[in-house]
């Protein structure tokens, strides 16, 4: 079934490159998030797989057909991708009901009269809009307008879903409410989604697996969790986690095979893992604030803030001239500039080469 | 206690006065609304008036007396049987302008809505080029097309032409026939040709901001490209291109400057010509009117049509998406051979009318280009007695270089006032979006635009006859006022456009420092949205410099070039005539490319597209 095969895929607009040599596969069924900052080439790399952008270089494979190729010359129409796309702006037609709108791509698949009434009726009611049948886009909410474009899209039962930030127009509450009856729809309809959003948050609650990019290089291409334990590299470390993971420069010293130091706020700590580490070097020591836990342990800073959200509460910490995110559990209300203390705890602390921003260690500190 | 609350009641409205007074946006709606409710409204009436009352000319056969009231022009003109004198005069016309208007709205919207869907849509290399050259017909004077059709297929066998040869009979011998130069068929061409690239603007305009979107979810739903123009984009631009077609109809409708130089065997009358006519005659004038109000009566119903039609419940405001990455059609093997075919016909109508121009004042005997002489451009003699003032060579003639420099000074003032008018009622119904007054005003603005050329004319025409408003009779303020109201459409319409697209935030962090309103319309404003606000005076000065039909009636002999130009066109001094046009194309295109080289200002900009 439909597995996407992307294999040197580049595009340049003018000189600037927007995605730069990209290999990807994605299996059937899964559902990938492109994630990246705005301009990272997400939206173009989506639109090439769709067919609405042409590549400059590369070859794209869609289940057992090659549907573009620079070198040999193929470029098969989006018509004939058997793909569905879901866009930002929702592309509504403006002067057709919802019930035309849904309606227009099963015509073209030349369904007779009662199956198109009988499919866009299912439809309707899989997406609770169907009171809305008769109304003109303009008529409807963004949420509402939302379901619609998903019915139109679905309508032709894609094997492939392509979506470029559909739920960027709604609102929070309607967004959240969306995401679940994305990732729900997924399971129901078999089909291989491919998403792009600029919300980390959004891409670590859907996807099976994440593939992040930046200044149009792939930067890391796996399931979420593992793109939120072990970030390949700086960026990806930075970009993914809210609130941002802390990092401290320091410098590594090799002591053992599965041992070594690092220097933390003045002091050297022993670091263990469970694999076998690199040589000493400078590092960036990455730290995600639930690793911090305040209270008690060898360490004090002093409260700059505390941005307390209702179900956790998120405390900046001044220890010497660097700044700690830490996030507490609960609501908790720290008062300013007063001192507490604090532990590093778990086995996830990341080391970065300073040089090259790449992983090189994991593992957890011990005092 | 009564007391005390009328008085609270009256400090409530004094304070609410106040603060209306202390927006701008309030004071230049007021200041609009009774400006164009005196240049406008007023106008109407008294044309209205005009048409029912007896001029001193008609008093004999009217039989009554001046000022009275009659109903004798709409009689006369709707229902004279005898000698047939209404069918001749008014009805035939009518049905000819409309015939003639029809033709050249689908030449002018079909040619130029395939050239804007292969410019935004396509594609066809050149694109630049294409839409450079493709806009000169219409910043040519509208009679430049006609005067070129005429240079071209003039020919040996044509009485009508005083025998003329022309450059088609020049080259290749061809005599066409006389249906083909003068009458119905060159009118309409002509004038689809005018309009050809006004219609190109406005398509345009709208395609380059449809979101691209819209048909990208056709495609992906498996649409054919046929079908996806047929079922989405044309239905979505059809607002758009019902509104080109009316405002072509309408200006086609009232054209008087085509039909005037295309109909010198007089077999084609217009409803326009025909008003002339009738305006020139003293006994006539009256009928005048009746035809000028039936013109305007056109227009409003082609404009009510327009505004039913649009809005409502498929609203057609695109969010413009991702538009930059619209995927264009590939024509493949069709290619070189569309684009061959459209630059020739641009390159025909654009380029070779000017070269045309430039050929003809040079020749000694029209069309035979062994007579090359320098002589209507030099001569220090007489060439015609019977045309106004002097006659001399185009380069030491007193007359056209007075003409010329009045016309410049004319367009230039219109320009200001137009323009900076545009701007103004732009900035209020941005800031006053949704009042009413502020609808009125911006709708009053708009007005003009489908009052018909010639029937403006008349309109004011009509009121420098009054007794208060002689004054102003061919003098050059009339026509600055003439010409300020008319071209304040597409000026107002531009400074709306370019005012809705600034936030009210840029002014209100002006605000907040205390900034006071001229600064804030200077320093913050203007230099925002140069481009197009200069777009907005660009656009009226063109117009002017090259507007002959609003000017006719009320333009006093030599005052201004076009005026000029169509009394030597008239006496049959065609090496003239074409010289002059050609300097005004000259000017003209030479402002439009100096104004764009350094602020970016274009007419595509004025237009709104």
């Amino acid at each position: 079934m439909p597995k996407i095969i992307l294999e040197h895929v580049t595009k340049r607009f003018d000189k600037f490159v927007a995605v730069d040599d990209l290999n990807l596969v994605i299996e059937d069924r899964d559902f990938i998030t492109l994630l990246g900052p705005s301009g990272c080439g997400k939206t173009t790399t989506l639109r090439m797989i769709a067919g609405l952008e042409t590549p400059t270089e590369g070859r794209i494979t869609i289940g057992d057909t090659v549907v573009f190729d620079s070198e040999k010359g193929i470029d098969i129409s989006a018509a004939r991708r058997n793909i569905g796309f879901l866009f930002q702006n929702y592309a509504l037609w403006p002067h057709m009901t919802v019930y035309q709108n849904i309606a227009f791509g099963l015509e073209n698949l030349k369904w007779d009269k009662a199956r198109i009434k009988e499919r866009v009726a299912e439809m309707l009611a899989m997406l609770k809009i169907e009171q809305f049948g008769a109304r003109y886009p303009s008529e409807l909410s963004g949420g509402q307008q939302q379901r619609v474009a998903i019915a139109r899209t679905l309508a032709p039962s894609p094997k492939v879903l392509f979506m470029d930030e559909p739920l960027s127009n709604l609102d929070a509450k309607l967004r959240l409410e969306m995401r679940s009856e994305l990732k729900r729809l997924h399971m129901d309809t078999d089909s291989t989604f491919v998403y792009v959003t600029h919300d980390q948050m959004e891409a670590m609650a859907l996807a099976t697996k994440i593939c992040l990019l930046d200044k149009g290089v792939l930067q890391q291409y796996e399931p979420p969790l593992d793109v939120y334990n072990a970030p390949a590299n700086l960026f990806v470390a930075d970009f993914v986690g809210n609130p941002t993971m802390n990092f401290i420069e320091s410098r590594f010293e090799k002591t053992g095979d599965n041992e070594g130091t690092v220097t933390l706020f003045g002091r050297t700590i022993k670091f263990k893992s469970s694999s076998s580490l690199p040589e000493s070097m400078d590092v960036v020591v990455g730290i995600r604030p639930e690793f911090i836990t305040l209270g008690k342990g060898s360490f004090e800073g002093s409260v700059y803030t505390t941005l307390p959200s209702g179900m956790e509460t998120t405390v900046k910490l001044m220890v010497g001239k660097e700044t700690i995110t830490s996030v507490v559990f609960g609501s908790v209300d720290y008062k300013s500039q007063s001192i507490q203390k604090f532990s590093i705890s778990g086995d996830g602390i990341l080391l970065y080469s300073k040089d090259s921003g790449k992983l090189e260690a994991m593992g957890s500190l011990e005092d | 206690m009564a007391v005390q609350i009328k008085q609270i009641n009256s400090r409530k409205a004094m304070n609410n006065l106040r603060s209306y007074i202390k927006k701008p946006a309030n004071i230049i709606t007021v200041l609009f609304f009774v400006i164009l409710l005196f240049t406008v409204c007023l106008p109407l009436f008294s044309l209205v008036r005009d048409s029912f009352i007896v001029h001193p000319g008609e008093v004999r056969d009217v039989g009554a007396k001046v000022n009275s009231f009659t109903l004798y022009h709409w009689k006369t003109l709707l229902a004279e049987k005898l000698y047939d004198y209404s069918r001749i005069t008014f009805w035939k016309p009518l049905f000819n302008s409309i015939l003639m208007a029809l033709l050249s709205c689908i030449i002018s919207v079909g040619f130029g809505g395939v050239v804007a869907w292969l410019i935004t849509r396509s594609d066809i290399p050149g694109k630049k080029f294409l839409s450079t050259i493709f806009v000169f017909p219409y910043i040519m004077p509208s009679w430049s097309i006609a005067m070129f059709w005429e240079n071209f297929f003039k020919n040996s066998r044509i009485v009508a032409c005083y025998n003329q040869v022309g450059m088609l009979e020049s080259i290749t011998g061809i005599c066409v026939p006389e249906w083909m130069l003068y009458g119905f068929f060159p009118c309409a061409m002509c004038l689809g040709i005018h309009y050809a690239p006004f219609a190109y603007l406005l398509i345009g305009g709208i395609l380059r901001n449809m979101d691209a979107n819209l048909e990208e979810a056709a495609t992906v739903l498996k649409a054919s490209r046929f079908k996806i123009l047929r079922k989405v984009t044309l239905p979505i631009v059809m607002p758009a291109l019902i509104s080109t077609v009316l405002l072509v109809f309408s200006s086609s409708l009232s054209s008087f400057t085509v039909p005037s130089f295309l109909n010198k065997n007089g077999s084609f009358a217009t409803v326009s010509t025909t008003m002339r006519s009738l305006f020139n005659s003293s006994s006539m004038q009256g009928q005048g009117f009746v035809i000028a109000i039936i013109l305007l009566v056109f227009s409003v119903v082609i404009l009510t049509i327009n505004n039913s039609l649009t809005g409502k419940r498929k609203s057609f405001t695109t969010v413009s998406g991702k538009s930059g990455q619209v995927s264009l059609v590939k024509l493949g093997k069709a290619r070189m051979p569309i684009i061959i075919l459209v630059m020739i016909i641009a390159v025909f109508f654009a380029i070779v009318p000017l070269l045309s121009f430039a050929l003809e004042s040079f020749l000694e005997v029209p069309g035979d280009y062994s007579t090359f002489t320098t002589y209507y451009w030099t001569t220090k003699d007489t060439l015609e007695d019977r045309v106004f003032g002097s006659s001399q060579g185009i380069l030491v003639n007193p007359t056209i270089w007075k003409a010329m420099g009045g016309s410049i000074i004319l367009s230039l003032a219109v320009a200001f006032i137009s323009g900076t008018s545009g701007i103004m009622i732009g900035y209020a119904s941005a800031r006053k979006r949704g009042s009413r007054l502020a609808r009125w005003v911006s709708n009053m603005a708009f007005f003009p635009y489908l009052i018909p050329a010639m029937s403006f004319g008349a309109v004011y025409l009509s009121v420098s006859y009054t007794k208060t408003f002689s004054f102003l009779r061919s003098s050059i303020w009339l026509l600055i006022i003439v010409g300020g109201i008319k071209f304040l459409p597409f000026a107002s319409k531009s400074g709306a456009n370019s005012m809705m697209q600034l936030s009210p935030e840029i002014e209100e962090a002006a605000m907040i420092i205390d900034v006071p309103w001229w600064k804030r319309m200077l320093k913050i404003l203007f230099p925002i949205q140069k481009a197009s606000f200069i777009s907005g005076y660009l656009l009226p000065f063109i117009s002017c410099m090259r507007e002959l039909s609003l000017f006719v009636l009320i333009a006093a002999p030599g005052s201004i070039i076009t005026r000029v130009l169509q009394d030597f066109d008239t006496n049959g001094l065609t090496q003239v005539s074409n010289g002059i046009n050609f300097l005004i194309i000259v000017i003209v295109l030479l402002v439009q490319f100096v104004t764009n080289k350094l602020t970016g200002a274009s007419i595509d900009k004025g237009i709104g597209g």
